[in-house]
């Protein structure tokens, strides 16, 4: 199974692996990963599953949705490297990549 | 301290996973009442409802939570209560604990209707309820909601089919009477459903395979109720804690025995943004409970201070709440364009809730300003937008 390493808020390197086709927050929530609240459950509605992404992830992605954009720009301290874990859904490129979870989600 | 949690949904689950991430001492009994691993109950009537093998993506907990040592799942119903002692029964065992959480929800209410086999009538409220609707879907041509709230209209958009024909019917006289009639109306621009209001419906005939209703005759192989949902109280109620409207709380989730808390949908206290007593059905209000809660259990009491949120999915629209509005608060359009409408609904000049339509932005602004304190529609309008207003109140 392909994995990646999640950088928790406690700095933590956590392995989690991930069936190419579900998002992050599934693999990470399934995972246990800290830091990652999804309160509203993977429904792009309340901003509490922000990540940031490394920039070898460049390239492999669509933009933000607008939708996605707005949130974000609710989280907290949002960088370029920004996403909502629900919002980003995995493949085989991402395979061995990093992200970083925020160290608040409110 | 031992505790035992009675349910095991939203706010059950967002207790556990912050007792053990808090560290909590004591061992969790956790009673649920369900076959299933704890799940998620939004996405059941959303685009979840095309694939529902897929019970992977809907779980609650994280595998390290659900597992965690400290945790006894119990399949058995409760079948009573003693605060006193601390006692949970089932119909198997005996429990003895030091503090039981009532977190048992809601169910969907039903409609008896004459002529009809109560198996062809669904609800969604549960897994197995949505697994039921899922089977019964091929053979369906003709689906009647009877209903006209979020539930029936998210439904309507997951059924969408060429083959399908849906009708929602509404006892009031509109649809979605939560929201302001311009959010409605834009939500509804998009429904695949056919909509007639102010329908009494007198029976069900088999011959013809249709609801009979003071409109005529309405087709339907397949009847969905969709008229809300009462709060499960009864154990509460067989010692003295609830009523059927509810399980009264206070600000830290404690009920009238202080053996006993109530979060989640049953949960019957004080909302600070609206200073009413009220039971609010939502996830805002299951994690927020549940949170208060599990600071006190924690050691760290801080009172219940949330302002409430929702959302709904209509097909490619997003429908976003911030605060709650009663039914016959105003309304005034803050933001109308191509894409997003922003609907005010206000008592005089005091903003009770802010519905976005499209409108991340502002609806997570309307959460922040909510959180800093009463909003006024003049200053909102004088703003713009609620973005606007947000920056403003922060320069």
């Amino acid at each position: 199974m392909p994995q990646l390493t999640c950088i928790d808020p406690n700095e933590q390197a956590i392995e989690v692996a991930f069936e190419p086709g579900e998002t992050i927050l599934q693999a990470t929530y399934r995972a246990g990963v800290d830091g990652i609240l999804a309160e509203c459950g993977g429904g792009c509605s309340c901003a509490t599953c922000h990540v940031m992404l490394t920039s070898d992830w460049d390239g492999t992605l669509d933009a933000a949705s607008p939708q996605e954009a707005d949130m974000l720009s609710f989280a907290v301290d949002p960088t370029p490297q920004s996403r909502l874990a629900c919002q980003v859904q995995l493949n085989e490129q991402h395979d061995g990549l990093t992200l970083t979870v925020a160290k608040r989600q409110y | 301290m031992n505790i035992g949690i009675i349910g095991a949904g939203q706010a059950a689950c967002t207790l556990i996973a912050e007792l053990v991430r808090g560290q909590f001492a004591g061992k969790i009994l956790v009673f649920n009442g369900e076959s299933h691993r704890p799940y998620q109950r939004p996405p059941l009537s959303k685009t979840w409802l095309h694939n529902p093998t897929d019970t992977e993506s809907i779980r609650l907990l994280p595998e390290p939570i659900e597992t965690h040592a400290s945790i006894e799942w119990i399949h058995d119903k409760v079948v009573s209560i003693e605060p006193d002692q601390g006692v949970i029964t089932t119909n198997n065992a005996r429990r003895t604990v030091d503090h039981i959480v009532l977190a048992t929800g809601t169910r969907a209410k039903t409609l008896a209707i004459d002529g009809l086999p109560a198996d062809q009538v669904h609800v969604i409220r549960t897994l197995s309820d949505a697994i039921h609707l899922h089977e019964a879907l091929d053979a369906a041509h003709n689906i009647v909601i009877i209903g006209a709230g979020f539930l029936a209209f998210e439904l309507a958009s997951s059924l969408d089919h060429p083959e399908r024909t849906i009708r929602v019917l509404a006892k009031g006289v509109r649809a979605l009477p939560q929201i302001s009639v311009k959010a409605a109306d834009r939500l509804l621009e998009e429904t695949p459903a056919s909509i007639r209001v102010g329908v009494t419906i007198e029976r069900y005939d088999q011959d013809s395979a249709s609801l009979i209703t003071n409109h005529g005759p309405v087709p339907a192989d397949l009847v969905i109720v969709a008229i809300g949902a009462r709060p499960n109280t009864e154990l509460a109620s067989a010692c003295g804690l609830g009523t059927s409207e509810g399980i009264p709380t206070d600000a830290l989730m404690q009920t009238t025995h202080p053996r006993v808390s109530a979060i989640g949908e049953v949960s019957l206290h004080t909302q600070p943004h609206l200073n009413k007593v009220m039971r609010i059905e939502s996830i805002s209000e299951a994690n927020d409970s549940a949170s208060t809660l599990a600071k006190r259990l924690l050691g760290a009491p801080e009172p219940f201070k949330a302002t409430p949120w929702f959302w709904s999915d209509q097909g490619q629209l997003k429908l976003q709440i911030a605060g709650l509005a009663a039914r016959n608060d105003d309304e005034t359009c803050l933001i109308n364009t191509q894409t997003e409408r922003v609907v005010i609904r206000h008592n005089s000049d005091h903003v009770t809730a802010i519905e976005a339509v499209n409108a991340a932005k502002e609806f997570m602004a309307a959460r922040r300003l909510f959180e800093q304190g009463p909003i006024s529609r003049q200053a909102l309008l004088q703003a713009g937008s609620v973005f606007s207003l947000l920056q403003s109140s922060r320069s």
